[in-house]
């Protein structure tokens, strides 16, 4: 079977030919803490309940999520029946190791991934410069959804928590 | 400070006042606390009565007034050995005179200074040396000065000196032993409180016969008939306070009225019922006055006890009552204000008053009532309705009928004290009534108005909000209990209603679906029809199932004996194969079956049901389902589950008489029976299938499921049809529509799948079974965690769905348990819960995983550790304590929420614990039979040696535990609860162990038994005095007077020492707190004579003294010198019982 990286990179580059990073699915069977997209941001779902109109109505979900790059609050509501975009979130660990030049899980390199230039990336920088070797994690879904319009990672798919000495 | 002179003290006294007073803006905090302050001690000074006395004469501030009043009661209290007589009673008339003198007083300051003149006369009753009974002389007076202010001065009084004799919450402390408020109290019940009920009485005639009343006049009379609602409702202390004398005390909810015998004289003479009965008649329209002089009526309607010299006293009283309610409701329009008092006053009657008493009264008479009650009850019902549909806040009617409704329940519960039949007409009406509310118009009145308009709008409804099942549930209760009692007429009424309904809805399905293939847009649709039917519908299911089964928790239900009596009552006029080939086919209307007017109607209203069910099914083929009501989807399988645990495969061993048409249509080995259980079972697949997206319809679905499968006769059948195959193998492919239904009810529908497995089969089918429902949850499983790149997949979606499922399906695994299954899941669940370790690993940073983890352990300790045999528990042992080492290594340097963290942010800590708690209840319930369930499987390694003990595992996980609850945590109730049913569980278990505690485990564990024991709920406080015995009697096993063990439970003697005999406490906690303290008192012999000396020598009243030490003397005989043994340690619970209650009251002051 293909290794993550190598199933990562092919949606990469699916994605930036225009697919689609996200399924559906039914409403009714997302979960707390699963991911949806709200208002075309990918989140966490951090609530979710339902109601209905009137005694004989059908069931309608409200969920509540948190935007998993920028933390801003979404929530929409939606018949329980009616198909969700779900984001395919898969989150992956790299050790930086070398400027703009990635080592993978499984010892390839990963070279296409560009610095972002915000705060962010001058965070991974510095920590680079003094000496840190540290995993940094990015997720395919916001590679496409973020930075194929631009063609270079803005550093949103990148998650601050991740960014950890190791 | 120098004393000053009274001058002086008003002036600091007075802008001390002015300080408190001002708003927050005009003074600091430091200020504020300086003035208080001044008050504080101004109260504490020592004779203070002639400062007092000048303050109250001259100061013009009413809060100053107010604080001198307060003074003058606490010095009175405090000095009373000191002070003279005389002084006592010129100070009490000072004060009195006072008021008296200055009608305009601010409310607030008379109150207190009437609270003060009441405790004078309480505390002087003690030493008798005061003549209380003055001061009923001059209140008698006042009140017939004839001046309204006077008189409510008078009343004034009267309700201080009521709440100070009460000995309830309303009393003040002065100090004094229990045993003094308990004994002033029997006293004041015995003359006083009567004197004062005399009085009232004499005031409320003289009211009462006057024709007009002004303002200020019938002010007045409100206050009296306040203060004797306040008398009828004095909770009597009986002559002999027993073993429940702290509890009596204390409680004040719902008193009924039970006067000692003294008190016959004065409520058995009917003049007395009848006035009350003449001033209700007066005010009735006051709705204040109208609740007082009601509730009056309702305490007398619940009199009982000695106060009856024989049971004909009881029934001329109770007849008197009836004739005197009944004249009083006929005739009259009643106010809305009434509806709850007059219910009250029935319900106290009913449930009062012994049935031989009811059925003693006239016939006349108790016909009348109980007709009365049917129409009362009727009008509520409607009235209730009213208030709905107004949607009012205030549903007063509703309140009533309610109440009426459970007097019914009461009534006829027993009917067989009652001529038979009587209730039979009563029961028809209140039952049609019931019917007739619930139905649209123009059968029914739902939601119309007073003015007749029907009311439609359509709110939003949350999911929080219950189910009307669960809403109405004692209003559904007495229905069907009624409808029971009138079977004859109910069952074919709701049959006919139903089929009709069903009809209707039918035909509207149809003509929508013909509206939408021409028109084709769905927003045309008018759903107000439907809406109507669905709602009628909805309440035919509620009550029929009501009606038809009952719902019992643990018991085999039963047919309910009334409807099994009218099916066998007209079973000879019945066709049978009429009524099976109606029940067979539920796609036809019943009236187009020929002879379907002899057929057995209790069959045919679950034929009515199917036919609902089966019109639904078919709207869902005909793509339909959007117009279809899930509320009505979720009744009718809620229906079809009730009916099926009491009815399918009805055993006649457990019935005197069975009616024939019920066991032909659906007993053991019939067809009926085979039939309905497929199609049960294909409407639970269509329902799983077609309603995912409705939660808790697929929730009662699967619930029905379970039903069907949770006894072997019914899953024998069940495993018979080919659809619980394919329902098996469907779900086992995790593909749609199952895997979309919430976890819950996956986790369910695998218990389903499992329990049906233990069915009767041949070998082969059963193999074949389990290859299709529990081996591709292995298989897939496994190939996914066998993965090379597991660990870096693991976060994908799909992935972790998949993990998530297989951990549900392992949770409703487990929750399949049976004794007769155990053997074979338990070897099953095991290979899981080592890979389950595994993937604490892999999800380690995943809470909701690592959660489901635990989950699915504590599931499989809390079904199984039951049943398991020494090698079986073992490797259970072990599995648990890998689980918490791994849990505790990942758990370190974890940063939780921030301290407003919600109670789920723990979950983990709460799983934890209940695993904990799941493995130490194997020491108490123990089925398991040197492994008798396992024979066979375990050859030869039953003599191991143990690797891993039960304590092992639970010490190791205290040691996780301990240190993260905080008490901050310990204020969710759920941990905090959990937490001390865990460690007083090991406490009693392993108390060898906690010696060996490490040093900061043992002191927070001590530390933490302290808390529970002091400052938690009683039930906490229970658990920590249950833990004591075990540790004292391990320390004494082990006779180290250096161990902190040993140190800590000479703590815990004071502790449980003080809590015995200084403060209140409930009964139940004595036998907990009694048990402790022998063990501790076994093991601390002189530290406890020193506790009793030191409590001896503090006490200054020498009979006092000698009855302390008396009782001492007499608890310590009971076992000397204190062994643990158990029969010494019985005869010191015994005697310490009489010790409370001896002179537990003499030390517990207030």
């Amino acid at each position: 079977m293909a290794d993550s990286a190598t199933m990562q990179d092919t949606e990469f580059h699916k994605a930036d030919s225009g697919a689609s990073t996200t399924f559906p699915m039914q409403c009714s069977s997302l979960r707390k803490n699963g991911h949806v997209v709200l208002k075309g941001r990918p989140c966490k779902i951090v609530e979710m309940s339902t109601s209905k109109t009137g005694k004989h109505g059908h069931a309608k979900v409200h969920m509540v999520g948190i935007d998993i790059f920028n933390g801003k609050k979404y929530e929409d509501i939606c018949p329980s029946t009616h198909n969700m975009d779900v984001p395919n979130v898969t989150r992956l660990d790299y050790q930086v190791d070398g400027y703009m030049s990635l080592l993978k899980d499984n010892g390839d390199q990963k070279e296409d991934l560009k610095l972002p230039t915000n705060d962010l990336g001058k965070e991974i920088q510095s920590k680079f410069e003094a000496g840190d070797s540290f995993m940094v994690s990015n997720t395919p879904f916001a590679l496409c959804w973020e930075c194929t319009t631009s063609g270079i990672c803005k550093g949103q798919c990148i998650e601050r928590r991740s960014l950890s000495g190791k | 400070m120098a004393a000053p002179g009274p001058p002086e003290v008003i002036t600091q006294l007075e802008s001390a006042a002015k300080v408190l007073m001002a708003p927050p803006s005009m003074v600091s905090p430091e200020q504020r606390q300086h003035a208080e302050h001044i008050f504080l001690s101004f109260r504490k000074s020592k004779s203070p009565f002639a400062v007092c006395k000048h303050i109250l004469e001259t100061s013009k501030v009413d809060y100053v007034l107010f604080q001198a009043a307060t003074a003058v009661m606490e010095a009175v209290v405090r000095e009373w050995v000191l002070l003279e007589k005389s002084s006592i009673e010129s100070l009490r008339t000072f004060l009195l005179t006072y008021v008296l003198q200055r009608p305009n007083l601010q409310k607030y300051v008379r109150e207190q200074v009437l609270l003060a003149v009441a405790v004078i006369v309480k505390r002087g009753s003690l030493d008798k040396s005061i003549n209380c009974k003055s001061i009923f002389q001059e209140v008698g007076q006042l009140i017939t000065s004839g001046n309204p202010t006077i008189q409510t001065l008078a009343c004034s009084i009267l309700m201080a000196l009521l709440g100070e004799f009460s000995s309830s919450s309303k009393t003040s402390s002065i100090g004094l032993s229990m045993e003094f408020h308990g004994s002033c109290k029997r006293v004041f019940q015995e003359e006083d409180l009567k004197q004062i009920f005399m009085l009232t009485v004499e005031v409320l005639q003289e009211f009462s016969r006057q024709d007009n009343l002004n303002a200020q006049m019938s002010s007045v009379f409100q206050k009296y008939l306040a203060l004797a609602n306040q008398v009828l409702s004095w909770n009597f202390l009986p002559p002999n306070l027993g073993r429940h004398y702290m509890a009596m005390l204390e409680s004040t909810q719902n008193v009924t009225l039970k006067p000692t015998e003294s008190w016959r004289e004065a409520l058995l003479d009917t003049r007395v019922m009848d006035l009350f009965f003449t001033v209700h008649r007066k005010i009735r329209e006051d709705s204040d006055m109208a609740q007082d002089s009601l509730q009056c009526l309702a305490q007398l309607a619940s009199m009982h006890g000695p106060v009856f010299p024989d049971e004909s006293a009881q029934v001329s009283y109770l007849a008197h009552l009836v004739e005197g309610l009944l004249s009083m409701i006929n005739g009259i329009e009643m106010e809305d204000s009434e509806a709850v008092g007059i219910s009250n006053i029935i319900s106290n009657m009913i449930s009062m008053f012994p049935r031989s008493v009811l059925t003693a009264l006239p016939s006349d008479l108790f016909t009348s009532f109980i007709n009365c009650l049917t129409l009362l009850t009727c009008s509520f019902g409607r009235s209730a309705a009213l208030e709905e549909v107004l949607d009012k806040d205030d549903m007063v009617y509703m309140e009533a009928y309610d109440r009426l409704l459970e007097a019914w329940l009461t009534l006829v519960q027993d009917d067989e004290h009652f001529p038979r039949g009587c209730f039979v007409q009563s029961a028809v009406q209140v039952f049609n009534g019931y019917i007739q509310c619930h139905l649209a118009a123009p059968d029914g009145t739902r939601n119309l108005s007073g003015n007749g308009v029907t009311s439609t709008e359509d709110e939003e409804i949350h999911e929080i909000q219950e189910d009307d099942r669960e809403l109405f549930s004692d209003q559904l209760a007495s229905i069907g209990t009624l409808g029971r009692v009138a079977a004859d007429h109910c069952i074919p009424l709701l049959t006919s209603l139903l089929e009709d309904r069903v009809t209707r809805l039918h035909g509207q399905l149809q003509r929508t679906q013909q509206h939408l293939m021409a028109a084709s847009d769905p927003a045309t649709v008018d759903r107000k029809v439907l809406d109507d039917l669905y709602e009628d519908i909805h309440w035919l299911l509620l009550v029929s199932g009501c009606l038809l089964a009952d719902d019992p928790q643990g018991e085999t239900p039963l047919i309910p004996a009334e409807v099994m009596d009218f099916s066998i009552s007209h079973s000879t006029e019945v066709d049978i194969n009429t009524t099976l080939q109606i029940m067979g086919s539920p796609g036809e209307k019943a009236s187009s079956i020929p002879g379907f007017d002899r057929t057995d109607t209790v069959v045919r209203l679950l034929s009515a049901v199917l036919r609902t069910s089966e019109v639904e099914s078919r709207a869902t083929r005909a793509s339909l389902t959007t117009l279809l009501s899930p509320q009505m989807g979720k009744d009718i399988v809620w229906f079809l589950r009730r009916w099926a645990k009491t009815y399918l495969l009805v055993d006649e061993k457990l019935y005197q008489q069975v009616s024939i048409p019920l066991v032909t249509a659906f007993g053991a080995d019939t067809e009926g029976a085979q039939w309905i259980v497929g199609y049960l079972l294909e409407k639970v697949i269509s329902n799983l299938s077609v309603w995912s997206s409705e939660p808790e319809l697929a929730n009662d679905t699967v619930e029905l499921l379970v039903t069907l499968v949770e006894r072997r006769e019914r899953a024998n059948m069940v495993v018979q049809c080919e659809n619980w195959w394919n329902l098996a193998k469907q779900f086992a492919s995790r593909s749609p529509p199952l895997h979309l239904l919430s976890s819950s009810v996956q986790r369910n529908l695998m218990k389903a799948l499992v329990l049906g497995g233990f069915a009767h089969m041949d070998a082969d089918t059963k193999q074949q079974y389990w290859a299709e429902v529990l081996h591709p949850l292995q298989q897939r499983f496994l190939n996914l965690i066998n993965q090379e790149n597991f660990a870096q997949i693991s976060q994908e979606t799909a992935v972790r769905q998949e993990i998530t499922a297989t951990l549900e399906a392992l949770c409703g695994i487990a929750e399949a348990t049976q004794i007769d299954n155990v053997a074979a899941l338990f070897s099953f669940l095991m290979e899981f819960l080592s890979s389950c370790i595994g993937l604490m690993e892999v999800y380690r940073n995943t809470p909701e995983t690592i959660n489901l983890i635990i989950e699915v352990f504590v599931e499989v300790a809390h079904k199984q550790i039951c049943y398991l045999g020494e090698v079986k528990s073992m490797r259970l042992y072990e599995a648990c304590l890998t689980l918490l080492q791994v849990y505790s290594k990942n758990n370190m340097g974890r940063r939780r929420g921030e301290s407003t963290a919600e109670e789920d942010q723990y979950q983990d800590l709460l799983l934890i614990m209940e695993l904990l708690t799941n493995l130490l209840s194997k020491e108490f319930i123990d089925f398991s039979d040197t492994d008798e369930v396992f024979r066979g499987q375990d050859q030869g390694t039953g003599t191991t040696t143990r690797p891993v003990s039960a304590a092992d595992v639970v010490l190791y996980g205290v040691n996780i535990v301990l240190p993260l609850m905080s008490q901050d945590l310990l204020k969710f109730p759920s941990l905090c609860n959990q937490y001390y049913k865990l460690i007083t569980f090991i406490c009693e278990i392993f108390p060898e162990k906690i010696p060996q505690l490490p040093e900061e485990l043992f002191k927070s564990l001590m530390f933490s038994l302290e808390l529970g024991m002091t400052s938690m709920s009683s039930e906490v406080s229970q658990l920590c005095l249950e833990a004591l015995s075990p540790l004292a009697e391990q320390c004494a096993k082990n006779q180290d007077k250096e161990s902190p063990l040993f140190i800590a439970t000479r703590h815990f003697l004071k502790l449980v020492f003080d809590m015995l005999v200084l403060q209140k406490h409930s009964m139940e906690m004595t036998v907990a707190a009694g048990e402790a303290l022998y063990t501790l008192v076994c093991l601390h012999q002189v530290e406890y004579s020193e506790l009793v000396e030191a409590l001896l020598a503090s006490q200054r009243d020498a009979v006092i003294y000698q009855r302390l030490a008396d009782a001492f003397n007499k608890l310590s005989a009971s076992s000397t010198p204190p062994t643990m043994d158990r029969k010494q340690k019985v005869a010191f619970l015994k005697s310490l019982e009489e010790f409370v209650s001896n002179v537990g009251g003499l030390l517990c002051v207030k």
